[in-house]
């Protein structure tokens, strides 16, 4: 009896274990697939002309959406690096628990709210209710707030994790807390921090919903002006592009989503590069 | 200043730098530096906090008329449609007023939300989960890393990629091959009953949204899974489990609260998700879905395509209405998250008990 | 046991030498939350002497030593009472920055904890943020701090290499040195070699040998051998008061308390 529940275990657990296998490998599959599927088609349609003209129209190049993309990822990040850093700082350094608590709290509540609902809030308030129009700092602002719970949280984290006697050596020498924070608790938190930059520019790179209606949409490169003119960016020519009846349109909505790719493929990279190089570099103990 | 801040050992000059360096110390030392640097995080953090309470005033403000306008129809109504912009007079409810005809009921789009949202759950947590454990006990640890490096590449592709993907590959395959074929021959089962549809639909979004999530949560339940459950596994093992008892019965338990939370983060995004939804979902309006590959329409989708169309309305009343509906879908994400927590710490309390 | 007794000897005849107080404890108590971690503990330390705390673990030695140069301001929910003059000056009197406090009494932890930084940076960090820029008045407060702490000649080829890079017992002298580079007045040790090796120990109670010319030293031990070998004067705690506290010769060989006894002959865990 005893023999017969076992083998029969021993049999589930093969099954088991192969349906676990199968469904990796069933996901890595599709995920191949999908890279296969957009290397294929975006590749070929990534003509030179692309990187060097404007969109014209429903064909041309992309070089206003590639400029406008990285205006509006950096400017969203120059905005959440003094917010979000500072955010976490406060919270680990300075904040008594209950306070602390509620900031994490909201942080927690903004990384459940849908980025078409950041998008929309923002068109309400800045684009009609401030009449800015369709604007850069309108989707910079947008992507900020939606890279900003990734940010803090990092930040919050690698802070946290700081240990208390590198702290407490600082303290014993003389510094104040706020020199602590910047002269030890900082640079070892580096790695962290940087993490969760990087996790938030991907994020933001591949955004879409909370663009739309913020930055808007234009043929041209960006003119830089804060408000009052659209800007152009790759995850729309993607959206729109692949939806028009044009064989011109489709492959620049290929192109775009290969770049897209690459973007965001070299973004992780270069971080976990980084953070692996940085770690190893410091933090031996 | 005290005599502790002037009184030195004796023997140790005035001039000495370290005496000088204390009465003008570096930058940020100074105390009203201190005190500037404090009240700078502070501030920053008072905004990173009022940014969610912004986004929920902001759209309550503007929905207010739509609020008053539609009362419970906005929940409850099936019919959703800006009304004749070129005929005469308004209609007026409680005081606020729109063009003739015009009814915003979200109730197509709560359902559609919710349906494709649940769905893709289905699929995708014990997918995850099967993932996971593959992941951590059966992939060999020399390419352990490559494995994990392309969950998070998955989990970083945008999601007009997916959409792209979706709309070019998947949707005329569920359209032309699953669809028809499923119809036919297990028509008989409700989910599969009816017209096949173009491929555009509840399937489809659902398959896009569970590839969307499953990469995140993977990444979750592998780490709490190596953080908390490498030595259950093995104590399960040496008692004489078979390797997948020790899975089901000592790692999974003890990974509860992580797999919670993973499901939870999931489930917020797949209600919120926008882009691939959009491309792939077939934007139906005014009609629910009668078999699963039929089209729907989700809250987040329902807002960027209507929005067009909500512009031409002269009595704005559309937009209002359409943000009033991502007032609910806000709802349902905190709503979620706050039980999601709820679970958690109520999870937690019993372990203490135990 | 005896073995302790008999080390004793030598220090005793430096311990009769009359000396100025340094520090003075007056009535200390405290708390962490209800917990009353030390109770009414008074105690005098005088210039240029070594001062050891012995008691069993949790009987809050440690506590009482952090109180002696306001660490405990950082320690959410913990409160301290009484007074602790420096030089006759109360260090918790209002309007005292605990900043001077700190520049005045250095403290060394328990485990080595440099900061990951260069070997360079470790030992001028205070100097750097008390605000001196120079880099050849750096150099110079580097080269001396660590000729002081024994440890210029190991490390003076790679300066600029990690701090993390150094052994266990390296990192310990160059906390020693990173302390002493804010040229302080008394310096606290707490458990400074209990996670060293013997050698690395014995460098370091060498050290505390050649350091109190220059400095008053204040070191809690869990080995009474070590508060035997190294310390003039002897505290000992007990369930966070002060038994009794003497010369170190006294409390090892003729103990006023029976306390005292049965600890040092080892009827105390």
């Amino acid at each position: 009896m005893i023999l017969r529940r076992r083998r029969r275990a021993a049999i589930a657990s093969k099954l088991w274990w192969g349906a676990s296998l199968l469904a990796l490998f069933a996901v890595i599959a599709v995920l191949l697939s999908i890279f296969w599927f957009v290397a294929a088609r975006g590749f070929p349609a990534l003509r030179p002309a692309i990187l060097t003209t404007v969109t014209a129209g429903t064909s041309g190049g992309l070089l206003n959406a590639i400029a406008g993309t990285f205006l509006l990822v950096i400017s969203g990040m120059v905005m959440v690096a003094i917010v979000g850093l500072g955010t976490a700082v406060w919270m680990v350094e300075f904040a008594s628990s209950r306070p602390r608590a509620l900031v994490r709290f909201a942080i927690d509540v903004l990384f459940g709210v849908p980025s078409i609902v950041v998008g929309y809030s923002l068109y309400v308030a800045l684009v009609e209710g401030l009449g800015w129009g369709f604007s850069l700092v309108a989707g910079a602002l947008a992507l900020a707030i939606i890279m900003l719970p990734y940010v803090v949280r990092n930040a919050d984290l690698a802070l946290s994790a700081v240990p208390r006697d590198l702290r407490e050596a600082a303290i014993a020498l003389g510094a104040r807390q706020a020199t602590a924070a910047v002269s030890v608790a900082l640079p070892w938190a580096v790695p962290g921090i940087l993490t969760g930059f990087l996790i938030a520019t991907g994020i933001a790179v591949g955004e879409t919903a909370p663009l739309i209606y913020t930055a808007g949409w234009s043929n041209f490169l960006p003119s830089f002006a804060p408000t009052h003119s659209p800007v152009g960016y790759l995850t729309y020519v993607v959206w729109t592009f692949i939806s028009l009846p044009f064989t011109a349109s489709h492959e620049l909505a290929y192109a775009a989503a290969v770049l897209l790719m690459l973007i965001i493929f070299v973004t992780n990279l270069a971080s976990r590069t980084f953070v692996e190089y940085y770690a190893q570099k410091t933090h031996r103990r | 200043m005290t005599s502790i801040e002037r009184g030195r050992r004796s023997g140790v000059s005035p001039e000495d730098p370290l005496v000088k360096g204390l009465a003008r110390a570096w930058g940020l030392q100074r105390p009203w530096a201190q005190l500037i640097f404090k009240l700078g995080t502070g501030t920053t953090a008072v905004l990173s906090a009022l940014v969610v309470v912004l986004i929920c005033v902001f759209l309550t403000v503007f929905a207010w008329p739509a609020i008053r306008f539609n009362g419970w129809n906005i929940l409850t109504g099936t019919i959703w449609n800006i009304g004749n912009q070129y005929g005469s007079g308004s209609i007026t409810h409680n005081g606020y007023s729109a063009e003739p005809g015009a009814q915003f009921g979200g109730l197509v789009f709560i359902f559609g939300t919710l349906a494709t949202a649940t769905v893709a759950m289905i699929a995708a947590v014990p997918l995850a989960f099967l993932v996971s454990v593959a992941l951590v006990y059966r992939v060999p640890a020399r390419i352990r890393p490559l494995a994990n490096a392309l969950v998070e590449l998955m989990a970083g592709v945008p999601s007009v990629v997916y959409g792209l993907w979706g709309m070019v590959v998947l949707v005329p395959w569920i359209g032309t091959k699953l669809a028809p074929a499923a119809t036919a021959h297990l028509g008989f089962l409700p989910i599969f009953h009816g017209d096949a549809g173009s491929g555009n639909g509840l399937l489809a979004a659902s398959t896009i949204i569970a590839l969307m999530v499953i990469p995140i949560m993977v990444a979750t339940i592998r780490d709490v899974i190596n953080a908390q459950a490498t030595s259950v596994y093995e104590a399960s093992m040496a008692l004489g489990s078979t390797s997948w008892q020790a899975v089901t019965r000592a790692v999974l338990p003890s990974v509860r609260n992580g797999m919670i939370a993973a499901i939870m983060v999931a489930f917020g995004r797949a209600l919120g998700e926008t882009m691939a939804v959009l491309m792939v979902c077939g934007a139906a309006i005014n009609t629910y879905p009668q078999n699963i590959f039929q089209s729907v329409n989700t809250l987040a989708a329902v807002i960027v395509s209507q929005l067009e169309s909500a512009l031409t309305d002269s009595s704005g009343m559309a937009q209002r209405s359409l943000a009033e509906l991502a007032v609910v879908l806000f709802a349902i994400t905190v709503v979620l998250n706050m039980l999601a927590r709820g679970i958690l710490r109520g999870a937690d309390r019993s372990q203490e008990a135990q | 046991m005896s073995s302790i007794q008999d080390m004793i000897t030598m220090p005793s005849e430096s311990t009769d030498l009359p000396s100025v107080e340094k520090l003075a404890v007056e009535h200390l108590d405290v708390y962490y939350g209800a917990f009353q971690a030390i109770k009414d503990a008074s105690l005098s330390v005088g210039e240029n002497c070594v001062m050891a705390f012995i008691g069993p673990s949790g009987c809050g030695k440690s506590t009482f030593l952090r109180a002696l140069n306001r660490m405990h301001d950082l320690t959410p929910g913990a409160r301290v009472q009484g007074h602790v003059r420096l030089d006759g000056e109360d260090i918790y009197a209002t309007g005292t920055d605990p900043v001077f406090i700190r520049h005045r009494i250095g403290m060394v932890f328990q485990r080595p904890n440099p900061f990951p930084k260069s070997v360079f940076e470790n030992v001028v960090y205070g100097p750097r943020i008390h605000g001196i820029r120079n880099r050849k008045q750096l150099m110079d407060i580097c080269e001396r701090s660590l000729r002081r702490a024994a440890l210029w000649d190991e490390v003076k080829d790679r300066l600029d290499r990690s701090a993390l890079d150094l052994s266990g017992g390296q990192q310990q002298r160059l906390c020693i040195a990173r302390c002493l580079a804010v040229d302080p007045e008394v310096i606290l040790m707490d458990e400074p070699a209990s996670a060293l090796d013997p050698i690395a120990t014995s460098k370091i109670e060498d050290l505390i040998g050649v350091l109190k010319t220059d400095y008053t030293v204040v070191i809690v031990t869990h080995s009474m051998q070590q508060a035997a070998r190294i310390s003039d004067h002897t505290a000992f705690f007990l369930l966070g008061e002060i038994v009794e506290n003497g010369t170190t010769s006294s409390i090892f060989t003729k103990p006023k308390d029976q306390r005292t006894e049965d600890y040092i002959t080892g009827r105390y865990g």
